[in-house]
């Protein structure tokens, strides 16, 4: 029988005598695990490896010596007051700079800025997904869909386009925007059992069968989607507040559909940023992550696979019907060759350049894929090498799709955990 | 859900468990029980069933014959959240902690059965949610205390030496407030002082928590010094089983680990 690094028999009986004051509940504790034991039932005298005993009383004075031991974990990860942090500075001026865009830039920059933002929504509901839970998803491009289309035929009313007719409810249109991502979430609880019984790259292949079904109703369900010409969007109406183009001015500048829209889509970023990163921080985000890790670990402790699985699909899937309503807004038509697989692949880009599991991660991702192709192409004719289109040559639009596929290229083999690793969060650096 | 609330420690009863693989089989017919509040050890050379049966345990794998009971519930055929919801905890012999996670989340993983914030809860930062977050958080600093981990709360797991990440596993389990744990090799690969603390931890535990346990190891000081029952399987059959030092003078276990008979 092997017999290594036996200690001592006499020092084993104190090893095994100095763990036993250390009590970490009674034993009566242990009898009703439901409930947490109150701090001062449980109190723990001293740790285990203390190799000298601890008189019984003796407790608070070891606590304030290991607390003493450890001064970071006293300070916490805050340090000081909110005007005392140099972060908090940059997020007043970060909010001061995107509530004053819409007083300078002009509609194409706007579109541009309102297109990342909505982008930004449907990352962040790919990454709980995909990112932080571990579940491959091609189909996220349906779920936008639904959220686009479902808004169209929520507020739309009965109306003849291109000499077609289209149905529609003519709902009040936040009644049907609200609708619309209940619809995208209900349809991810449709896919649920499915989502919830694969794991990881199955999920991804079973789910591109929702892309092609997609695109197939999308193309000819025509009283509802407009089939291959698509639907105009009716403008979204708050409060009796139009979205629409009609002109507004404020502080002498005439605002728009887009203007208008800049504020309602920052609110819905925020508030779902906010949401998301309230879920990955706490119970329901730790479970997702053992999911991801160490999915046998997972169920052991005490985590429900599939049904978790399940829940964080039906998530995404709202965000992504979100992401779809602001979409079609931005837009003011939905286009069914829009909602394909490139789309599904462009979001998936968006958190592994942004950076996995994270709600940074997405938002950053979102805004490099959606403007970096729009500034490549708005300057691209400044670029050396790019001659006018239709001279031969390389157009200003390939260059710029050169120059992105290249700094996707370079983001994933230089920067393998996206692009927020470059500003290490204040967390990481203890 | 009716389970939790007994309050005695109930005996795991494992009966004629048998387990195979396409061919294979892993387990054939194995039984031995553990009293409640006992440390039973499961012991043999690689490949002899230890991890299949922690894992027929756990509800990782399932049993193709027999039955596993924990007192009045009958665990086979359960899956492993079920089971982990009945108290039944484990560690890996493999360490399964997310490097980059501080060993406090980590910790606060075990407690999820225990918890009930759920998405929306957690999403809009609910005052419950942050009331179950604090307390929960109190009651793991100490359960990292008494393992001996209070100074590594804030730190990633991955940063810590090997063993430290092994106490972070036994204490996770730990944190899942269980009536029985299984430790699946808890002092391998550890330096000989990692190992007497985690064997002082485990005697610990059985002593102050009054819960039974089940560990697989090699190391047989560390069986001999804390097991009150040996089961030995060989070939996934149950060879021998006893108190440490019957099992010790057993011929057969002696044959098994070292291939020949026994010679003085």
């Amino acid at each position: 029988m092997s017999d290594t690094d036996r200690p001592g028999s006499a020092e084993r009986a104190e090893r095994v005598e100095a763990a036993k004051p250390s009590v970490p509940a009674p034993a009566g504790e242990a009898a009703k695990p439901s409930v947490p034991a109150p701090a001062g039932e449980a109190a723990v005298p001293a740790k285990a490896a203390d190799a000298a005993p601890v008189p019984p009383g003796g407790t608070e004075p070891a606590k304030a010596a290991s607390e003493a031991a450890r001064p970071g974990r006293v300070a916490g990860v805050r340090q000081g007051p909110p005007w005392r942090r140099p972060r908090a500075y940059l997020w007043v001026a970060l909010s001061l700079l995107l509530l004053a865009l819409p007083f300078y830039l002009d509609r194409f920059w706007l579109q541009a800025g309102l297109f990342a933002m909505a982008a930004a929504i449907g990352a962040i509901g790919i990454n709980l997904l995909t990112g932080a839970t571990g579940q491959l998803s091609m189909g996220h491009a349906f779920f936008l869909a639904i959220g686009a289309y479902g808004y169209c035929v929520l507020a739309g009313g009965n109306d003849v386009e291109s000499g077609h007719e289209l149905a529609g409810l003519g709902l009040p249109t936040w009644l049907a925007a609200v609708l619309a991502v209940l619809l995208a979430g209900l349809a991810g609880g449709v896919f649920s059992p499915i989502a919830g019984r694969l794991r990881g790259a199955y999920l991804g292949i079973a789910t591109l069968a929702l892309i092609f079904v997609g695109q197939h109703v999308l193309f000819n369900a025509r009283d509802l989607t407009g089939g291959f010409n698509g639907r105009s969007v009716p403008p979204l109406s708050l409060f009796g507040f139009e979205f629409d183009d009609s002109e507004l001015l404020v502080a002498a500048v005439p605002f728009q559909s887009m203007e208008k829209l800049w504020y309602a889509a920052l609110v819905a970023l925020l508030v779902c940023g906010l949401f998301a990163r309230g879920v990955l921080r706490s119970r329901p985000g730790r479970a997702m992550n053992a999911l991801r890790d160490h999915r046998i670990a997972a169920g052991v402790m005490g985590v429900p696979v599939a049904r978790y699985r399940a829940a964080v699909f039906v998530l995404s899937s709202m965000y992504a019907g979100l992401a779809g309503v602001l979409l079609a807004l931005i837009f003011q038509r939905t286009v069914p060759e829009y909602f394909g697989m490139i789309l599904s692949l462009e979001y998936l880009a968006m958190i592994v350049i942004g950076g996995l599991g994270t709600v940074a991660g997405a938002v950053v991702g979102a805004i490099f894929v959606s403007l970096l192709p729009q500034v490549l192409t708005r300057w691209s004719d400044a670029l050396p090498l790019v001659s006018a289109p239709g001279t031969g040559g390389v157009s200003p639009g390939e260059a710029s799709r050169y120059l992105y596929g290249a700094a996707v290229v370079a983001v994933v083999l230089f920067l393998p955990g996206g692009l927020t690793r470059l500003v290490p969060s204040p967390r990481e650096k203890k | 859900m009716s389970a939790t609330t007994t309050t005695a420690i109930a005996p795991l009863v494992v009966e004629e468990v048998t387990v195979r693989f396409a061919g294979l089989t892993a387990l054939d017919g194995v039984s031995f029980t553990v009293e409640p509040g006992s440390v039973h050890a499961v012991i043999g050379p690689n490949g002899a069933g230890k991890s299949t049966t922690f894992n027929v345990l756990s509800g990782v794998y399932r049993a193709t014959e027999g039955s596993v009971r924990f007192g009045d519930d009958e665990l086979t055929g359960l899956p492993p959240h079920r089971i982990a919801a009945l108290g039944v905890a484990r560690t890996f012999q493999n360490i399964a902690l997310p490097p980059h996670v501080t060993v406090a989340d980590s910790l606060l993983l075990g407690r999820h059965r225990l918890t009930r914030t759920g998405f929306v809860a957690a999403g809009l930062r609910l005052p419950s949610a942050a009331r179950e977050e604090r307390r929960h958080r109190e009651r793991v600093a100490e359960i990292a205390e008494f393992v001996g981990l209070a100074d590594d709360l804030d730190r990633p797991a991955g940063e810590l030496p090997y063993g430290k990440q092994k106490l972070v596993e036994l204490a996770r389990a730990l944190c899942m407030e269980p009536r029985i744990l299984l430790l699946d090799e808890p002092v391998a690969g550890m330096t000989a002082d990692e190992r007497r603390q985690t064997a002082a931890v485990v005697a610990g535990v059985r002593d102050s928590l009054g819960i039974s346990i089940v560990l697989v190891e090699h190391d047989m000081g560390v069986v001999m010094r804390l097991a009150d029952a040996v089961t030995v399987l060989d070939f996934g059959r149950r060879i021998a089983g006893g108190t440490p030092a019957q099992v010790q003078g057993d011929p057969a276990v002696v044959q098994a680990y070292l291939g020949t008979e026994a010679t003085p």
